[in-house]
């Protein structure tokens, strides 16, 4: 299994034919890729030569580099970088953890709503060889729900925090709710995906002993996929973690916010002290992540 | 004996299972319950809100203008997303075999190495891009190449763990073969650990640039073009139908990389 967002699920296909494609098709996808390599360096060094500022450069090192030590680490200055200041650190440390109830918050409605529908994303279940029932109308829910899904996992958490900021008041909900939409999607796809990467015969033995839908849903489907729907969710925490500041620039919520401040006010070395906090809760995810996976085993 | 360890073993299993479901769920009730719920949780006039966004979505603006638009900036979009692709593998495909151990020979060396190679990549990838954006940004300039290494960085982190642990998950007995034929470290990393890890590397490249796409969108948060600067300025505007075009071209850009990598993925690996 790997690590980081969507480990590479290996599906046993749902459909029948092995391999539909013939070898053309990679042979075509790598003449694209290159294309679409070639032709996006040439627009994003045209673009950059418009724009007038050239990132490459000496001149621009000595600026990066001014930014880091003058800025960013304090050096030159006369008062003390933020981040030797004890009472800046507690004062940011509130907004770490509200980080922490934002992430658990995203996550938490993103499952409950994947949970609830990732069962009729799944092709095997819904219209396939485990359906002997299966009608139109559970057709149509099946396309439904994985246009859902599509929509959802297409738009990432910022833009969804854009439109999510019409509605909600200004705090750590609005963030969580747009981290959510985005990652239902996600993990709804990935719960479907395992699904349908099941092995189908418990479910067909309970199946020809008689169980129906709902029945073979409870003993024969959500036994097997439950556990490796945890141990995706925990995966997919340690990502929600690093978006989580992103998202708090729009929604106005923990340290993203106190970021976006301190960059439009700045304060840079506050901007240090924000970083430092952000990548001491990302580890302290990743830990409590690997810590709860070793658990699902 | 045996098989009353088994038992046991089993138990345990489904016991911390159960730990597990019961602070999963303690901790979404302790976030659930740390949200101020009152009347100032929605805007005044939130819900109407709720009812205009939804609906502007079956109302999408499709004049030719608009159309034209969004077809320039999904290219900018697209440009951005394999430019800083292109960056992260360049970038991460070499510390990741590094990161990997497969080619030392020496423990000692090969343990310092496969160190700072994982600690390397562990700080590319713990920053977002867009945090990554911004400080490019403030400290050097506008441009679109501080997209591109905003993206190009934490994708580095990302694909060379990934592939250090795909490189690692390689069986051992045909590498043992060529190995006992003779082959160098090299070799064996060349005609057997890199040819069997290659369709898993593909698939998960692919599903990179899937993301890709989703990132350079949100670049324009920190003041470049793209999608997302158009989606910004439609809601500026309050005009919910032409930012649903934009969001449905980046739904369709979206989806067909992910029809395109599902069709590479069932030839590669099948």
């Amino acid at each position: 299994m790997i690590g980081v967002d969507a480990p590479v699920v290996r599906v046993r296909d749902a459909r029948p034919e092995v391999t539909p494609y013939g070898p053309g098709i990679v042979r075509y996808s790598i003449v694209l890729a290159m294309i679409l390599v070639v032709a996006s360096w040439i627009f994003i060094i045209f673009q950059s030569q418009n724009q007038g500022t050239s990132f490459l450069s000496i001149d621009s090192a000595a600026r990066a580099w001014n930014f880091l030590t003058n800025d960013l680490l304090g050096i030159d200055q006369s008062r003390t970088p933020a981040f030797l200041k004890g009472s800046v650190w507690r004062d940011i440390a509130p907004l770490a953890y509200d980080t922490l109830l934002m992430s658990v918050l995203g996550i938490g409605f993103a499952s409950l709503v994947a949970l609830a529908t990732f069962i009729f994303g799944a092709r095997n279940v819904m219209t396939g060889d485990l359906a002997p029932y299966g009608g139109v109308i559970w057709r149509l829910l099946f396309w439904a729900v994985r246009g859902l899904f599509i929509i959802t996992r297409a738009v990432p958490e910022l833009i969804w925090a854009f439109l999510i900021v019409f509605i909600f008041s200004p705090g750590i909900l609005p963030g969580a709710i747009a981290l959510a939409i985005h990652n239902s999607g996600v993990l709804g796809k990935l719960a479907s995906e395992i699904v349908e990467g099941l092995d189908p015969r418990p479910m067909r033995s309970l199946q020809s002993a008689g169980a129906g839908r709902v029945q073979v849903l409870f003993y024969g489907v959500l036994p097997q996929a439950l556990p490796r729907f945890i141990t995706f969710l925990l995966y997919r925490w340690e990502v929600i973690i690093r978006t989580t500041i992103v998202v708090g620039f729009v929604a106005s919520g923990g340290l993203g916010q106190e970021f976006r401040l301190s960059m439009s006010h700045f304060h840079y070395t506050t901007v240090t002290l924000i970083l430092i906090w952000y990548l001491g809760i990302v580890v302290l995810v990743d830990l409590i992540s690997a810590g709860l996976r070793r658990l699902a085993r | 004996m045996r098989g009353q360890g088994l038992r046991i073993r089993t138990l345990t299993t489904v016991d911390s299972r159960k730990w597990l479901t019961v602070i999963l769920i303690a901790a979404f009730g302790w976030s659930l319950a740390s949200v101020k719920w009152d009347s100032g949780t929605l805007h005044t006039g939130g819900l109407s809100a709720v009812g205009e966004i939804l609906g502007a979505a079956f109302t999408p603006q499709i004049s030719g203008g608009v159309l034209k638009l969004g077809i320039i900036e999904a290219w900018t979009t697209v440009a951005y997303a394999v430019a800083g692709l292109t960056v992260a593998l360049v970038l991460g495909a070499p510390i990741g075999v590094i990161a990997s151990g497969v080619l030392a020979r020496r423990r000692f060396i090969s343990v310092i190495n496969v160190g700072w190679a994982r600690l390397v990549l562990a700080f590319f990838r713990s920053v977002h891009e867009l945090v990554w954006a911004w400080i490019f940004i403030v400290a050097v300039g506008l441009s679109p190449m501080a997209a591109v290494l905003a993206i190009g960085i934490p994708y580095a982190g990302i694909l060379g763990r990934v592939f250090a642990e795909l490189l690692q998950d390689v069986p051992e007995e045909p590498l043992d073969s060529l190995r006992s034929a003779g082959a160098s470290e090299w070799k064996v990393f060349l005609y057997g650990r890199l040819p069997m890890a290659m369709p898993d590397m593909l698939s998960y490249t692919f599903y990179r640039l899937e993301c890709g796409i989703r990132a350079a969108a949100v670049m324009s948060f920190v003041g470049l073009g793209g999608l997302g600067h158009q989606v910004q300025l439609s809601l500026q505007d309050l005009d919910y139908g032409r930012a649903w075009t934009f969001l449905f071209f980046l739904i369709a850009l979206v989806a067909l990389v992910d029809l395109w990598s599902s069709m590479v993925r069932r030839r590669v690996s099948a």
